[in-house]
C-alpha cells in the first residue's frame, strides 16, 4: 500500500518527463490499434453467425445451375417442410437511356422462409413485405439511383416491362457478403416466362426449406444419401458462415497486420522511452541503493510507477478503441449489410491485455537493468554503463513480438511467415536507410554547413536514426501502398486494355439466334463482335480414374472438380493465349483433343498426353491433352481454361457467348435488343469494373484511417527518439552556442537533420511501395510495363521530409534556446 | 582594434544578481578589470565566490546586470545573444574543466567544429595541424571515450585554438586531472600564449597555475579583494 502511494507520488513528480508521456501515448496507441481492429472483426463475425439462417432465407437449401428435379421439393413437402423457389442471375435493366447491370433474384410466392424482406414505399416508409407479384419488381437504392428511377415507375428487365413496386431495403440473400452490382427482386414466374431461366442461362436455381429441425435434418440426410444433380450444392448455414468468413478473413488479415505493425512500432517507442527513463533514473537509483534501499523495493517502486501509468493508459486505449470501432461500424456496416449487432467488449479488453504485454516486453528490460545499478555508481557513473555483448533480457521483446504475431494470425505457420516478412521488410528498410545515410555522408563535405551539421547529428546517433527511419518508413510504406500504388495498379490494369476491348458480353445466345443477333447488333453500332461456343460440363475422370478418388496436392482442385466447367473451342488459338507446350489441335485430329491452361495444369497436376473425360449434357467426351496454354487473364477477352478441338466438340450441346464493343451512348439500342432476345444475359463490363473499383475505394477508405495508426506509431517512435536524445541535444546545442554558433545555424542544422531523416524514411517507403507495386503489377495483375507512379511517390517522400522536419523542429524548439552558460555550470 | 596597447577585455563596475527562490542574490558586485592582449590572467577565489560567473560574463556567454564589458572594443551589453555568438566565434576559444567533447565525434571532428561553424573549407587540414600541435597526431580517429582525461583536454585545447582566437577562456582546465597531467596541460596553454600571443584568461584553484600567470585577481563573495602582477 505504501509502495503504491510512493509510486503514485513519483509518477506525479515525473509526469512532465517527455519519455513518460511518449511511453503512455505509445501504450494508448497500441491498445487502440489492436482494439479497434479486433472489435470490428469480432463484430462482423458475430453478425455473420447471428444471421446465417436469416441470410440464407431458410433453414437449408439446394442451389443448382439447372432447375431442380421435382422430387427434392416433393420430399420436403412430404416431411411437412415449407418450400420456396428462387433463382438469381445478372441482367441489364433499361430505363429511358440508362442501363444498369443488376444482380437479380427471382423469387416465388413464399420467399423468404426465414428472415425478413424489408421494403420501402414511395414515401420512404419501411415495411415488411413479400416477394413481388407478377409484373412488379423491387430495386435497391443503388439501382434506383443508377437508373434515375423512383418507386412507381416502369423499367425494362429481361425484355419485359415491370413496375417498381418498392425499394428493396434488406433481403435474405444466400450469404453474399458483397453484392457486386445493385440488386433487384422480381417475380419468379415473370423470369421464367421471359426465358431468363432457360437451360444454359447463367441463372442459379435455389430451393429453400424451413420447418421443424428434425424434419430438416431428415431431409438433409435423404438428399445427401444420393448424389446431387450435376453442379448442385447444398446451402447450409455453416457453409454460408464459412464462405463469408473466408472473404472477410482476407480483408481482416490485412487490417490485423496493420494493427500489429502499429503495436510493434509503439513497442519500439516504448522501448526507447523506457531506456531514456532508465538512464535518467540511474543516479537516483544508485543513491537509493547507497542509502540502503533493498533492490526489491527499488524494483517495486519502478514497477509501481510504470503500473500507475499503464493502467489508466490501457483503460483510455480500450475506451478509445470502443468509441472508434463504434464509429467505424457506422460507416462500414453498409458494406457488410448484415443484421444489427451489439458492440462486443471482450476484444478491447484483450487489446488492453496485449498492450500491457507490449509494455512489459519492451519496457522491462531497461528497467530491470536499472534495479541492478550498484550503490557504488554514486561515485562513478561509468560503473553502470557496463556493456554486455548479449543480454538475455532483450529476448523478451522478441518473444512478446512473436507472441503478438501469433495471437493476431492464430496460426503458427502464418505467424512464422509474418514474423519473417516483417523482419525482412524491417531489415530491408534499415539497410536502405543506412545506405542513404552513407550516401548523404559521401556528398556532405561540399554541402551547406547547416546540412553538414545536420548530417553529422544523424550520423552521431546512428542507431537511433536508423530505428527512427525504419519505423517511419514502415508506417509510411503501408499507407503509400494503399493510397498511391493500389489505385495506380487498377488504373494501369484498365489502361493496358486497347480502347476497343469488348465492353459487353452477351451470354446464352442460341444457335439459331446468332445471325439475327449479329445483324441487330451491327445496326445499333456494336463492333468487334466475337462469338465463342460454350458448353457446360463436369470433369469426371483423369486417365480413366474418377476424380473423386484422386487426391490432389492443390486445395483448389477439389473445389474445382465439383463445379461446373465451361468449355469452348475454336479453329485458331485465341489472342492473348500462348501455347507453351505441345501443339494447338490441327483441323482433323484423330481423337478428341483438349488444351488446358497453366492454372489447370498446376491444380490437377496434368501433363501432355493425359486423357480427361467430361460429362456434357447427356453425353460425355474423352479428350487427350495435346497443348498447354498460358492465358493473359487480365486481357478482358473471353478466355477459357479448357479448349476442345472444334472437329470433335462441334456437336456437343452448347450456347454462344458473344463479346462486342459498344461505343458509349448506344445503350438505347441495346434495350431493344434485349427485348427481342429475352433469353440473353447482357453484362456490362465497364460497370462491373466500376463496381470493383468502387468496392476497392470503399474498403480502402475504411482501411486507410486504420493505417493512420501505423503512421502515428511511426511518429511516436520519432517522439520517443527525440525524448531519448533531448539531453544530448541540449548539451550539443550549448556547446555549439558557446563556440559561436548562431541560433539560425542550429535551427537550419536541426531542420536539415529531420528533413534528411524524413526524406530517407520517405524514400525508403516510396521505394518499398514502388517495389511492391511493381511486383504486384507483374505477378498479380499481369501488366506488362507497370510503372509505379513515381511522381506521386516522390512527392510523398518530399512531403514526409517536410512533415518529419516540422515535427522535429517542434520537438526540438527549446533546444536551440539552450543558454550557453549551461556548459560552464555542467559537469 | 587589435592594437596591442589597447586592453582586449575591459570590465567596468560589473555586477550580476539573480532572483532566486529566496529573493535577489548578488553574485558579482562592482568588478573592474583590464586584460591586455597577449597577457595571461588568472581569476582565483574560494568556491562560490563568483569566478565562473565572471568568466561567463567576460566571454559573452551571459549578460551582466549592470556595468559594462568590452571585448576587443565591442560593448557586450549592447549586443544581443546572436551578435555575441558571432563575436565568440571570431575571437574566443574555450577550455572547460570537464572537457565537453561531443562523444559521437572523433577527436578530429571535434576540433573541426569551430571551423565548420565558420564555414571554412580547409577545416580538416587545419584540425589536423592543431592536433599535431598538441601531440595527438596518432589519435585523430579516436572517440573521446577512447582517450584519457588528459588527452581529452588536449583535444579540447586543440579545438579552442584551431580557429586562431584572440583570447582563450579556461574554467579550471586542470580541475579533473592529476597533478602531472595538469602540469602538462598548463604547459600547453602557456606555450600557446607565448607562441601565438593568445590572451589567456583562466579560473583556477591551483596556486601554482595562478602563479605562472602574468597577473591575477582574487574574488571573495563577488568582489575583487586582491589584484597582483608578477614580474
Ligand atoms: N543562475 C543562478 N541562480 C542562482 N544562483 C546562482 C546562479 N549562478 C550562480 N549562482 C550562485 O552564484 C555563486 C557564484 O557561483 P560561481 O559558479 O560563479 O562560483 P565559482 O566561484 O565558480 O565556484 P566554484 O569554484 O565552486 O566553481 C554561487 O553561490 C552560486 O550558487
Ligand atoms: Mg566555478
Amino acid at each position: 500500500m505504501r509502495m503504491l502511494w510512493l509510486a503514485l507520488r513519483s509518477l506525479r513528480r515525473e509526469w512532465h518527463l517527455p519519455e513518460l508521456r511518449t511511453l503512455a501515448a505509445s501504450l494508448v496507441l497500441a491498445v487502440v490499434a489492436l482494439g479497434v481492429v479486433a472489435t470490428l472483426a469480432a463484430r462482423i463475425e458475430r453478425g455473420m453467425l447471428a444471421g446465417a439462417a436469416e441470410l440464407i432465407g431458410g433453414d437449408i437449401g439446394v442451389s443448382s445451375p439447372q432447375a431442380l428435379p421435382d422430387n427434392y421439393a416433393d420430399a420436403a413437402r412430404h416431411r411437412g417442410l415449407q418450400i420456396a423457389h428462387s433463382a438469381s442471375f445478372p441482367s441489364v435493366a433499361f430505363a429511358g437511356d440508362q442501363t444498369q447491370l443488376l444482380d437479380v433474384l427471382a423469387a416465388g410466392p413464399r420467399y423468404p422462409l426465414r428472415g425478413t424482406l424489408q421494403l420501402g414505399d414511395a414515401a420512404g416508409r419501411s415495411h415488411i413485405g413479400q416477394a413481388p407479384a407478377p409484373g412488379q419488381v423491387y430495386l435497391d437504392h443503388r439501382a434506383l439511383v443508377a437508373l434515375n428511377l423512383k418507386v412507381g415507375q416502369p423499367l425494362q428487365l429481361g425484355g419485359r416491362e415491370l413496375t417498381i413496386a418498392a425499394e428493396l431495403q434488406r433481403q435474405p440473400d444466400g450469404g453474399q457478403l458483397l453484392a457486386l452490382a445493385p440488386r433487384a427482386l422480381m417475380n419468379l414466374a415473370d423470369a421464367r416466362q421471359a426465358g431468363l431461366l432457360d437451360p444454359g442461362s447463367r441463372a442459379r436455381h435455389r430451393l429453400l426449406l424451413a420447418g421443424e429441425p428434425s424434419a430438416v435434418d431428415a431431409w438433409r440426410q435423404q438428399v445427401q444419401a444420393s448424389a446431387l444433380p450435376q453442379g448442385a450444392q447444398l446451402i447450409t448455414p455453416e457453409q454460408t458462415q464459412e464462405r463469408m468468413r473466408t472473404s472477410f478473413d482476407r480483408a481482416g488479415a490485412f487490417l490485423r497486420l496493420t494493427a500489429l505493425l502499429s503495436a510493434l512500432l509503439a513497442g519500439i517507442a516504448i522501448a526507447l522511452s523506457a531506456q531514456r527513463y532508465a538512464r535518467r533514473k540511474t543516479a537516483e537509483v544508485a543513491l537509493l541503493r547507497a542509502l540502503g534501499t533493498p533492490r526489491r523495493q527499488v524494483m517495486g517502486l519502478l514497477l509501481g510507477t510504470l503500473g500507475a501509468l499503464a493502467i489508466p493508459a490501457t483503460a483510455l486505449g480500450a475506451a478509445l478503441a470502443l468509441g472508434l470501432s463504434q464509429l467505424a461500424w457506422l460507416f462500414a456496416s453498409t458494406l457488410f449489410g448484415s443484421a444489427p449487432t451489439s458492440l462486443p467488449l471482450a476484444p478491447s479488453f484483450a487489446a488492453a491485455a496485449m498492450g500491457l504485454a507490449v509494455l512489459a516486453g519492451f519496457a522491462l528490460p531497461p528497467l530491470a537493468r536499472l534495479a541492478e545499478v550498484p550503490p557504488v555508481a554514486v561515485f562513478r557513473q561509468s560503473a553502470t554503463r557496463k556493456t554486455r555483448r548479449f543480454d538475455a533480457l532483450y529476448l523478451i521483446p522478441v518473444l512478446v513480438a512473436l507472441g503478438l504475431i501469433w495471437a493476431q494470425s492464430q496460426s503458427l505457420t502464418l505467424a512464422g511467415i509474418l514474423a519473417a516478412s516483417l523482419l525482412g521488410v524491417a531489415v530491408v528498410a534499415a539497410l536502405l536507410a543506412a545506405l542513404m545515410l552513407w550516401l548523404a555522408r559521401r556528398v556532405a563535405p561540399g554541402a551547406h554547413p547547416g546540412l553538414r551539421l545536420g548530417l553529422a547529428a544523424l550520423a552521431r546517433r546512428r542507431t537511433l536514426s536508423l530505428i527512427q527511419a525504419t519505423a517511419l518508413s514502415l508506417g509510411m510504406c503501408a499507407l503509400l501502398l494503399l493510397a498511391i500504388v493500389a489505385p495506380a495498379l487498377l488504373q494501369g490494369w484498365r489502361q493496358e486494355l486497347p480502347p476497343d476491348t469488348p465492353n459487353w458480353f452477351a451470354m446464352n445466345l442460341q444457335d439459331d439466334q446468332r445471325e439475327g443477333f449479329a445483324q441487330a447488333l451491327e445496326k445499333i453500332g456494336g463492333e468487334k463482335l466475337n462469338m465463342m461456343p460454350l458448353a457446360v460440363g463436369k470433369l469426371t475422370t483423369i486417365n480413366g480414374q474418377p476424380i473423386d478418388q484422386v487426391h490432389f496436392e492443390d486445395e483448389r482442385a477439389d473445389d474445382r472438380a465439383d463445379r461446373q466447367l465451361r468449355l469452348s473451342w475454336a479453329d485458331a488459338l485465341p489472342p492473348s493465349n500462348q501455347v507453351i507446350a505441345g501443339q494447338w489441335p490441327g483441323p482433323h485430329p484423330a481423337q478428341a483433343e483438349v488444351s488446358v491452361d497453366t492454372t489447370w495444369r498446376d491444380m490437377f497436376a496434368l501433363k501432355l498426353g493425359d486423357t480427361l473425360r467430361f460429362d456434357i449434357g447427356e453425353g460425355s467426351i474423352d479428350a487427350k491433352i495435346t497443348s498447354i496454354r498460358k492465358v493473359d487473364w487480365s486481357s478482358f477477352r473471353v478466355n477459357f481454361f479448357l479448349m476442345l478441338d472444334p472437329a470433335h466438340a462441334g456437336n456437343l450441346p452448347h450456347t454462344w457467348l458473344a463479346s462486342f464493343y459498344l461505343p458509349p451512348g448506344h445503350a438505347d439500342g441495346l434495350a431493344q435488343l434485349s427485348r427481342d432476345y429475352g433469353n440473353l444475359s447482357l453484362i456490362d463490363v465497364d460497370s462491373l469494373l466500376d463496381r470493383v473499383r468502387e468496392i476497392v475505394d470503399r474498403v480502402g477508405n475504411a482501411v486507410r484511417w486504420i493505417l493512420g495508426f501505423s503512421l502515428l506509431a511511426g511518429a511516436l517512435v520519432l517522439a520517443a527518439a527525440l525524448a531519448a536524445s533531448a539531453a544530448e541535444r541540449q548539451h550539443e546545442a550549448a556547446l555549439l552556442r558557446t563556440l559561436g554558433a548562431r541560433r539560425a545555424q542550429l535551427r537550419v542544422a536541426a531542420a536539415c537533420e529531420f528533413a534528411l531523416l524524413g526524406l530517407i524514411a520517405g524514400l525508403t517507403a516510396a521505394l518499398g511501395a514502388a517495389g511492391a507495386g511493381w511486383w504486384l503489377g507483374r505477378a498479380v495483375f499481369h501488366i506488362e510495363h507497370f510503372m509505379p507512379p513515381l511522381v506521386p511517390l516522390t512527392l510523398a517522400a518530399i512531403a514526409a521530409a517536410l512533415v518529419v522536419m516540422a515535427l522535429g523542429l517542434v520537438g526540438t524548439r527549446k533546444v536551440s534556446r539552450t543558454p550557453p552558460m549551461r556548459l560552464l555550470r555542467e559537469g | 582594434m587589435s592594437d596591442s596597447s589597447h586592453p582586449l577585455v575591459v570590465a567596468c563596475d560589473v555586477s550580476k544578481s539573480v532572483v532566486g527562490p529566496e529573493g535577489a542574490l548578488d553574485i558579482l558586485r562592482g568588478v573592474n578589470l583590464q586584460i591586455l592582449p597577449g597577457e595571461s590572467f588568472a581569476i582565483v577565489g574560494a568556491s562560490g565566490s563568483g569566478k565562473t560567473t565572471l568568466l561567463g560574463l567576460l566571454a559573452g556567454l551571459d549578460t551582466s546586470s549592470s556595468g559594462s564589458i568590452h571585448l576587443d572594443g565591442h560593448a557586450l551589453e549592447s549586443l544581443d545573444e546572436e551578435a555575441r555568438a558571432d563575436l565568440r566565434r571570431r575571437l574566443v576559444g574555450f577550455v572547460f574543466q570537464s572537457f565537453h567533447l561531443l562523444p559521437a565525434l572523433t577527436a578530429e571532428e571535434n576540433v573541426m567544429l569551430p571551423l565548420e561553424l565558420e564555414g571554412a573549407s580547409d577545416a580538416r587540414s587545419r584540425a589536423r595541424q592543431a592536433l599535431d600541435a598538441v601531440g595527438l597526431t596518432s589519435r585523430r580517429r579516436h572517440y573521446p571515450a577512447q582517450l584519457s582525461g588528459g588527452e581529452q583536454q588536449r583535444v579540447a585545447i586543440a579545438r579552442a585554438f584551431v580557429h586562431g582566437p584572440r583570447v582563450l577562456f579556461a574554467d579550471e582546465p586542470t580541475g579533473n586531472l592529476d597533478q602531472r597531467t595538469g602540469h602538462h596541460i598548463c604547459d600547453l596553454l602557456f606555450a600557446l600564449n607565448r607562441d601565438h600571443h593568445t590572451t589567456l584568461v583562466l579560473v583556477t584553484h591551483d596556486a601554482e597555475l595562478a602563479a605562472r600567470c602574468d597577473r591575477r585577481i582574487e574574488l571573495e563573495e563577488g568582489r575583487v579583494v586582491a589584484a597582483g602582477a608578477h614580474s
